[in-house]
């Protein structure tokens, strides 16, 4: 059985570039979210495997979806999507329970890396 | 804030440092696979460079820095250890330590570009630009926390160089480990791995009850780990010594302290003396419990005072090291009984004679190599510096295996110069002692196998008799030799034996003192031309103590005491006119007028005011 995604990313582009990257892969996206509200709300309905999540967006940031989320299940399997220059915000999104994170640019081999360690 | 203040805090902390680095290395080099020894190192050279840079030294923070790099890369297998790292970091250490003693001085000496070249090319590179000052004490602060930390496990962990933010995922690895069990530091700091301020290496230090296999596996999990090792407890944050509540004092008060208690026994004593003359109950009682509190709180000073004689001996396996380096020998240097202990002001005088002997030992004792093995002996020379505690007194021994003194090539000389009579055969050690103790005799030595054996024998002689102490030497052709450093445990004040001359009365330490026996005239002999006494079947060589003072007055009483001296294995009778019983002296500084006899080794003054002379065992036999 495939592992199901959710993608959390404000801007269409990511989202379905990263959608691309995992369908090919074999993983099975069953659903998208554009703010870290509908990340919160997505993640409690669908109960995914995984959740891919940008950092930056509108509305409740990523770092704060991760912890909401945390909140009720910390072993939520989180990677967060970053762009370059934000350090701080990745070790934030770690600290608050975050399980790893690739950097944007994303380079398709890494994404699936880091999915792959975080689903052990 | 002002750091001046802290400069000879500074000092102390950072010679401390210095020689705990010298001795690790040395240990370090005898094995260079066991790098149980870095860890420390890497924790000294950092503590130095913090202070240094706290302090405002930037020459002192920089060269720390360099040493670390290259410390760091050493711990990390980025590079290898030979002989010449070796040869490099004592060079470095040494370095370190001039620029510790000249920042401390004032002076901020020149860097050393060479070294600061080899450092680098050791390392396996130019290091990252040297950090300011304030990075610098941050590292300390975190260094601080690392090492405060409980035992456990080290792990170091390199994130890969083309990671993207690796300070995240180092932070993630760290993350990773925490699941397993309690990381209790993390070196550099959070912060600094956030702002990416490191360079792809970092180390925790955690408690964990998973083997190392999980671990590694589990940070590994964490991505672009890679590599994941694991170190001893003790080669990182090597056990940190017991906590005692310690305050630093200066020996300087330690001194005025000593001296005053010195001045409070004179009172309490001349106290003592007009109680028993008194026949007033009361004042006895008094003057008995005054005794007793101040022998206490002598006791109690003495023994704040008391330093393990390891801190003095600890700077001479790196002596012996160098030497032997510079002389193409080979010498095993041992050290025994360094807890032993003895009173700061005895062991910070005594560090030279031990150097002058030990000195000798290497250069002119132990031999070559390949004569060694044309001898029958192993190619390796041992040298041996050894204390133990005797009575009152400490024995100080350095040992070598080495040629021994050739004592007909001694007699040739001392003949020559027409100074002796005697043959090889009846030349004892006392009278090789006398000869290489000359002042000058080395200067003047041509004789091969002695040459030069008197160097600092006079030096280390005048040292220890300065101190109250003996030397005494023992060499065997072709065995070695041993000399023999014997010192009160404590100078200042001792307890002595008071005897009477001609009316004058005199101290004898009672550390020198083995008996004492009533002067009976037919036990008189003649031992090789001199007066001697058979004292319990032994011939004892014999001093009047009224003729050597010559003493006039009124003639000898019939019965007379002797005091029997002992200094080592060598005894000498002391016939006096009378006992007055035993007291404890305070021993004044005695800085001896032109033609004080030899004999006398200070003076004092008395429980009823008097002065009286302190006579010097060793000299009397």
């Amino acid at each position: 059985m495939s592992h199901t995604v959710l993608v959390c990313d404000d801007a269409i582009f990511m989202r379905t570039m990263i959608s691309d990257i995992l369908a090919q892969a074999g993983f099975d996206v069953v659903g998208e979210a554009e703010s870290g509200t509908q990340a919160v709300e997505k993640y409690r309905s669908l109960k995914p495997d995984l959740v891919t999540m940008d950092i930056v967006m509108p509305d409740m940031g990523g770092i704060e979806a991760v912890r909401e989320i945390c909140k009720t299940d910390p072993e939520a399997k989180i990677l967060m999507c970053s762009a370059m220059g934000q350090q701080a915000l990745v070790v934030e999104a770690i600290q608050a329970g975050a399980k790893d994170f690739v950097v944007k640019p994303f380079q398709p081999s890494r994404v699936l890396e880091a999915v792959q360690r975080v689903l052990g | 804030m002002d750091v001046a203040k802290y400069a000879a805090l500074f000092l102390a902390e950072s010679r401390e440092h210095l020689s705990s680095c010298n001795q690790l290395l040395l240990e370090w080099e005898q094995d260079p696979a066991a790098a149980d020894a870095l860890g420390g190192l890497f924790r000294s050279i950092h503590t130095i460079k913090g202070m240094g840079a706290t302090m405002g030294f930037t020459g002192v923070a920089e060269l720390a820095h360099r040493m670390e790099n290259l410390l760091d890369a050493l711990r990390h297998g980025l590079v290898t250890v030979d002989v010449g790292t070796f040869q490099l970091l004592f060079q470095a250490v040494d370095a370190l330590g001039r620029a510790v003693e000249d920042a401390a001085a004032g002076r901020e000496g020149g860097s050393d570009a060479a070294l600061t070249v080899a450092l680098e090319a050791a390392a396996g590179g130019p290091p990252e630009g040297v950090a300011d000052v304030a990075t610098l004490v941050e590292g300390k602060r975190q260094h601080r926390r690392s090492t405060d930390a409980p035992r456990g496990r080290s792990v170091l962990i390199v994130i890969r160089g083309d990671a993207v933010m690796r300070g995240a995922r180092a932070i993630l690895a760290v993350r990773r480990a925490e699941t397993l069990g309690v990381v209790s530091a993390v070196r550099p700091s959070l912060a600094q791995l956030e702002r990416e301020e490191f360079d792809g290496r970092l180390a925790i230090r955690m408690e964990s009850r998973a083997s190392d296999e999980e671990l590694a596996a589990i940070i590994r999990t964490a991505g672009e780990v890679e590599a994941v090792r694991f170190e001893e407890p003790s080669s990182w944050a090597t056990a940190e010594p017991e906590r005692h509540r310690q305050i630093r004092i200066d020996l300087d008060r330690l001194d005025r302290l000593m001296k005053q208690v010195g001045e409070l026994i004179v009172a309490k004593n001349q106290l003592g003396v007009m109680a028993a003359r008194s026949d007033d109950p009361p004042l006895t009682e008094l003057s008995d419990r005054i005794t007793r509190l101040v022998s206490g709180m002598q006791a109690e000073v003495i023994a704040s005072r008391m330093t393990p004689v390891g801190e003095v001996f600890e700077r001479f396996p790196r002596l012996v090291r160098d030497l032997s380096r510079d002389l193409g020998k080979r010498i095993r240097f041992d050290v025994e009984g360094e807890d032993i202990e003895l009173d700061r002001s005895i062991l910070d005088e005594i560090g030279d004679p031990l150097l002058h002997l030990i000195r000798n030992a290497a250069d002119h004792g132990i031999e070559a190599p390949d004569v060694r093995q044309q001898a029958g002996k192993s190619a390796e020379g041992r040298i041996l510096l050894a204390a133990t505690r005797e009575r009152n007194s400490v024995t100080l021994r350095v040992s070598d295996d080495g040629r021994g003194i050739d004592r007909a090539a001694l007699l040739a000389k001392v003949r020559r110069e027409g100074q002796s009579d005697a043959t090889p055969e009846t030349l004892s050690d006392d009278d090789v002692l006398r000869v290489i103790a000359r002042p000058g005799f080395s200067t003047a030595a041509t004789v091969s196998g002695v040459s030069g054996r008197g160097v600092g024998v006079d030096v280390a002689m005048t040292r220890v008799r300065a101190l109250g102490g003996t030397l005494e030497i023992r060499s065997e052709a072709g065995r070695g030799t041993t000399f023999l450093i014997r010192v009160p445990l404590t100078l200042a004040i001792v307890r002595a034996l008071l005897a009477e001359a001609g009316g004058e009365r005199y101290a004898v330490p009672l550390a020198y003192v083995a008996e004492t026996v009533e002067f009976d005239p037919r036990a008189v002999t003649a031992l090789r031309n001199r007066e001697a006494l058979v004292v319990r079947e032994q011939v004892l060589p014999t001093v009047h103590l009224r003729d050597l003072v010559n003493a006039g007055g009124r003639p000898a009483p019939a019965r007379r005491p002797t005091v029997i001296l002992e200094v080592g294995e060598r005894r000498t009778a002391l016939v006096v006119d009378a006992l007055l019983g035993q007291q404890d002296i305070v021993v004044a500084p005695f800085d001896a007028p032109r033609g004080m006899p030899p004999y006398v080794g200070g003076a004092t003054i008395l429980a009823d005011g008097a002065p009286a002379l302190v006579l010097d065992a060793a000299a009397l036999l």
